[in-house]
């Protein structure tokens, strides 16, 4: 009896995580279907936008090689090294615009603190590409809109705003213990100490997030690199020149390097990843002794 | 308080700084300095299709000794110039390239010059009537036309005779022909050749869309039997070009920028034609298809007017547009150039002309053609869905031409 009843326990157990899996599975599926596709459609030889197979007939690294090799209509090497420039600028700008706005409020308390939540609160309501044809014309009559400085015009509408999105590394920082802080300050640490050698150490999830949202916001960006960049081709990034790739004109010729450069612009992301994850896990272990 | 005291500073300097920005330009050597700005499409400027624009630009300043010519070269090809110019006419090209269908978006941005004296006369007396049309508004031309855009029939020449091409009924019966269906810049074809007219002869907007009554219900019932064909495959996403290279397809409608890609698929079988007629009622009737041209602006706000009214003409010249064909196979609409040598007898250079002349309506650029769009898109898509039927077409039919007569939102 007993035995029976062990056994039914198990195979219970057993047709629930199998119908789990499968359903899992089938999700992994549906999930991942776009992404395998587009990294097919890279390799894929026979040209144009339109396929009646699934799977590529034959394969063929060409599509990468044109990326980089046919530069004189849309030249994608540039593209890249332009947005890359760009998103890393700004990343460093705004990681650490976030992270000192987010340890002041959380940590220092003056007559502004409030209204200036508050307020940060409200223009964050409103979507960036509002302002955008001012902002054009802002940089316009800065100067920033011809030749080189459009990548600063750039970088500096990617990191400008950066001030307003301290809400969740405030939080994060509001969870660690003043205490600590109080502690560093009886050892004579000053303000930047504080932040630099205590609060930073313990917060490395937190530097994690904030790294990669300001780096992807700058290099996924199209719609204020488009209103800037204008006719300086030079000048454009990678999300311009994708979208060029699928105009009426380029699109039969074009389309299977346009699966190539979306698989080659998820590298800097997936690397950039995958080198910060192991601190995802790091984050708070070990971080109050005694 | 003291953040809006920042603000008002802050203003105050940008505004000394755009007020710093103007220069004068300097004479040099007896020689006027002149900058000019010129954009267009990328390969227009590439090294690999010969470097048109450039080649250009500096036989026009050899040509033109009293100016010592800086140029400044952008991309912004003829679709897409008009809202790039409109965004900031004051910091734009002082001459561009555009798409005549455009013309009212520069014209409201005050970003578009007019043509007259002796360069309107020199731009007459090269074009046919049809093309200037499509650049003059209320009588005034705006622009220096260098090509015809329009869209025609890619055919294979193994399936289908010459003869063949003239009927599409016929054309069903021997091949498989592929038409973008729910794509809104070629359904109209078959309305407008049954009689329909979208603003009287397409420039007088209170004359409004007559897409209705019997004759377009019984092309809406035409589409509906010809969506049903077996031998009628819908051009959507690239498919057209796709089947030519396997070879389901015989027969698609684009224009010339796919004109490499057919050669490619069907090398020695490439046949290029003006568009077929169809049957209807045991009537002919002939497709008309929106035709426009590509035409060169000039921007009201250069700082040098005359070089750039000159150069603009210049890039519109006869000489230009031979050398626009040789290198990217642009075809040209001057007259003299297209009824002499290699050019009279490009199969391809005559079915646009002919289509051009013979088979197509001007796309009105009235900005009430604006609601004209989506609504023919909706019936070529609810034809293909099955949501219009022959129990339903003529209500359909009426709710299009009700939807293109009315202001939308």
């Amino acid at each position: 009896m007993a035995g029976q009843k062990v056994y039914s326990a198990k195979r219970k157990r057993f047709i629930n995580n199998s119908i789990v899996h499968v359903i899992l599975a089938v999700l992994a599926a549906i999930w991942v279907f776009p992404i395998i596709w587009v990294v097919l459609t890279s390799f894929r030889a026979e040209k144009g936008s339109y396929v009646s197979t699934f799977f590529p007939q034959s394969y063929t690294l060409d599509n990468y090689i044109r990326l980089f090799t046919d530069t004189t209509i849309l030249n994608f090497p540039k593209m890249f090294t332009n947005t890359l420039f760009i998103a890393v600028c700004s990343c460093i700008i705004s990681t650490f615009y976030v992270l000192a706005v987010s340890y002041c409020l959380s940590r220092m308390k003056f007559k502004l603190r409030k209204p200036y939540m508050n307020m940060a609160m409200v223009l964050g309501l409103f979507p960036g590409f509002m302002s955008m044809v001012a902002v054009y014309f802002i940089l316009k009559a800065l100067g920033l809109t011809e030749g080189n400085l459009i990548r600063l015009a750039l970088i500096l509408c990617y990191s400008g705003g950066a001030g307003l999105s301290f809400q969740i590394a405030k939080g994060f920082f509001d969870t660690i213990p003043t205490a600590i802080d109080e502690a560093a300050l009886l050892d004579g640490c000053t303000r930047w100490q504080i932040f630099t050698k205590v609060t930073l150490p313990l917060s490395k999830p937190i530097i994690v997030y904030t790294v990669l949202t300001s780096f992807m916001a700058p290099w996924l960006d199209f719609i204020f690199a488009k209103v800037i960049c204008r006719a300086n081709s030079d000048q454009y990034t990678i999300a311009i020149g994708l979208w060029k790739m699928l105009e009426k004109e380029y699109i039969d010729s074009w389309y299977t390097c346009f699966a190539a450069g979306a698989v080659l612009i998820s590298i800097p992301i997936a690397a950039l990843f995958l080198f910060m994850q192991r601190y995802y896990v790091d984050g708070m272990s070990g971080a109050v002794k005694g | 308080m003291w953040k809006k005291g920042l603000a008002v500073m802050l203003a105050a300097g940008l505004a000394a700084m755009s007020l710093s920005g103007c220069g004068d330009a300097v004479a040099n050597g007896g020689k006027e300095k002149v900058r000019l700005m010129v954009w267009s499409p990328s390969e227009d400027q590439s090294k690999d299709s010969g470097e048109w624009l450039q080649t250009n630009c500096e036989a026009f300043a050899e040509e033109h000794p009293q100016w010592d010519i800086t140029f400044v070269y952008g991309v912004a090809d003829e679709a897409s110039a008009a809202g790039q110019v409109a965004q900031d006419p004051e910091a734009s090209a002082d001459v561009f390239m555009f798409a005549n269908d455009t013309l009212t978006t520069l014209t409201d941005a005050d970003g578009l010059t007019k043509f007259g004296g002796k360069y309107r006369e020199e731009i007459e007396s090269e074009n046919s009537q049809q093309v200037l049309d499509s650049l003059t508004m209320d009588g005034e031309l705006y622009g220096v036309p260098f090509t015809t855009n329009t869209w025609f029939m890619y055919y294979d020449k193994s399936v289908f005779s010459e003869e063949d091409v003239k009927s599409l009924d016929t054309m069903l019966e021997k091949g498989v022909v592929s038409f973008p269906f729910a794509n809104s810049w070629y359904l109209p074809a078959f309305y407008i050749g049954n009689g329909c007219t979208l603003f009287g002869d397409g420039t007088d907007e209170s004359k409004g869309v007559d897409f209705g009554g019997q004759k377009a219900v019984d092309v809406t019932n035409y589409l509906i039997d010809l969506e049903a064909n077996p031998n009628f495959k819908i051009d959507q996403d690239g498919s057209g070009l796709a089947g030519l290279r396997d070879g389901s397809i015989n027969a698609i409608f684009s224009g010339s920028w796919d004109a490499n890609a057919v050669q490619e698929a069907l090398g020695e079988n490439m046949g290029v034609a003006a568009l077929p007629a169809y049957t209807l009622n045991g009537e002919e009737h002939q497709m008309m298809a929106y035709a426009g041209s590509k035409a060169i602006g000039v921007n009201p706000n250069s700082d040098n007017m005359v070089a750039a009214v000159e150069l603009a003409v210049y890039l519109g010249s006869a000489k230009a547009q031979e050398l626009h064909y040789d290198l990217r196979s642009v075809i040209p609409c001057n007259e003299t150039l297209l009824e002499n040598g290699d050019l009279a007898t490009d199969p391809l250079v005559q079915a646009q002309t002919r289509t051009f002349n013979e088979t197509s309506v001007l796309q009105p650029f009235v900005s009430q053609m604006n609601n004209c769009w989506t609504p023919v898109e909706n019936m070529g898509k609810g034809i293909r869905n099955g949501s219009v039927t022959h129990e339903n077409a003529k209500e359909q039919t009426e709710a299009m031409n009700d939807a293109m007569n009315s202001d939308g939102i």
